[in-house]
């Protein structure tokens, strides 16, 4: 890569780093010049020549950043206003970016929030089965009250996201890490969790029944009075993990002895806390 | 210079019009078009990359075009841009429209 073409770009766009359709502007103006400076070399131009007839070809550029950046804004207000109460079914939403996009009352089985980039978004009430979001930025984005059977969020960005209230039979959760994410009051025995990381995650009241946790890390997590009955924490990573039952619940206590957690690894407390509980901590190492 | 000015902007109005011809053919990435369109003009015209990529993003907006990843040459993804059959109803309805205004500039200039 020409260093001085680079910087000159760069340049160009660095007040509008971070607009997406911008970065991706700068991408594609970037390609293109690098093959005509390479052209232009092989022609037998000298750096200096190339670079400056290079340069040259681009033309008002500052204009068109600038139309871009209000063409995406243009966009991404349609996404805003048109989703409520609308049929959506199967629709094509990969790639596109709606902070705080409104999705209440809609049918969106089967659409495709793919790489999607959703920071804010809310999902009340709506019929989200069989949706793709594998790979989307969910940060801050609230699904609750509604159906999600079947959907995936594999390797999606999950920041203070909440599903709480929700279906979530057959939903997969595969490699991620979760960060202050809300499970509460959720069915949780028919879904997938597949080397993720959960970190000052919230699973108070959700129900857990027979869920394979094993090999993955829990920090800072509330299992306060959710349903644990053959949960397996096979080589999990317990960290400051709470597992607060409800005052006189002999259901809760006798759930706590029927989960696995050979071994876990797992912080004083949380081994003190689950130790007064009577679980099973033979093959637990304390870290 | 300023007789230039007004050849090349009387030809940049044509821009999307011009695009849509070359992707009509086939889908071609961005350098490509720019080289095209300097190659079949002999080099008269020489379209610049912020006006091309203006008028694509607008295509794109509109749903005249659409674009993919595809192979590129030093190992590199390229984004190869494909019209539509919406652009495809546009591009003819420029061309009628401009052999009409031809038409009448003719019998007026």
């Amino acid at each position: 890569m020409n260093e001085k073409l680079n910087q000159y770009v760069n340049g160009v766009f660095a007040p509008y780093n971070g607009v997406k359709s911008v970065d991706e502007l700068q991408a594609d103006l970037l390609s293109d010049l690098q093959e005509r400076f390479n052209e232009l070399k092989k022609e037998g131009k000298d750096d200096e020549t190339a670079l400056e007839m290079t340069i040259d070809s681009i033309g008002d550029i500052e204009q068109t950043v600038q139309e871009v950046a209000n063409l995406t804004r243009s966009l991404e207000r349609q996404v805003l206003t048109n989703l409520s109460s609308s049929d959506l079914t199967n629709s094509d939403f990969a790639g596109v970016t709606a902070h705080k996009g409104k999705f209440a009352g809609s049918s969106l089985h089967g659409s495709d929030f793919s790489s999607s980039d959703l920071t804010g978004s809310s999902f009340k009430s709506s019929d989200v089965r069989e949706a793709n979001f594998d790979n989307a930025n969910l940060t801050d984005c609230t699904f609750s009250t509604l159906d999600l059977s079947n959907s995936s969020f594999n390797h999606s960005i999950l920041v203070r996201t909440t599903f709480s209230k929700s279906s979530l039979a057959g939903v997969t959760f595969r490699d991620i890490t979760m960060t202050d994410v809300k499970m509460t009051m959720t069915d949780l025995s028919k879904t997938t969790f597949e080397n993720c990381t959960f970190d000052g995650v919230d699973f108070t009241n959700s129900s857990l029944e027979g869920l394979n946790l094993d090999h993955q890390t829990f920090i800072g997590v509330k299992f306060d009075k959710a349903g644990l009955k053959d949960v397996t924490f096979k080589g999990a990573t317990l960290k400051n993990v709470s597992f607060k039952g409800p005052a006189l619940s002999k259901r809760f206590y006798r759930a706590i002895k029927t989960i696995c957690f050979d071994d876990a690894r797992m912080d004083k407390l949380t081994y003190a806390a689950l130790k007064g509980l009577e679980a099973d901590l033979s093959k637990v190492t304390v870290i | 210079m300023s007789e230039n000015k007004i050849t090349s902007d009387l030809l940049r109005g044509h821009t999307d019009t011009m695009i849509l011809r070359l992707l009509s053919e086939a889908d071609r990435y961005g350098y490509e078009i720019v080289k095209l369109i300097a190659e079949r003009s002999d080099g008269n015209y020489e379209l610049k990359e912020a006006t091309m990529y203006s008028s694509l993003r607008r295509l794109e907006a509109d749903g005249d075009v659409e674009w993919y990843w595809g192979d590129g040459s030093q190992g590199g993804r390229r984004k190869y841009f494909k019209i539509t059959e919406k652009g495809k109803a546009t591009h003819a309805s420029n061309i009628s429209n401009w052999e009409y205004a031809k038409q009448v500039l003719e019998k007026l200039l």
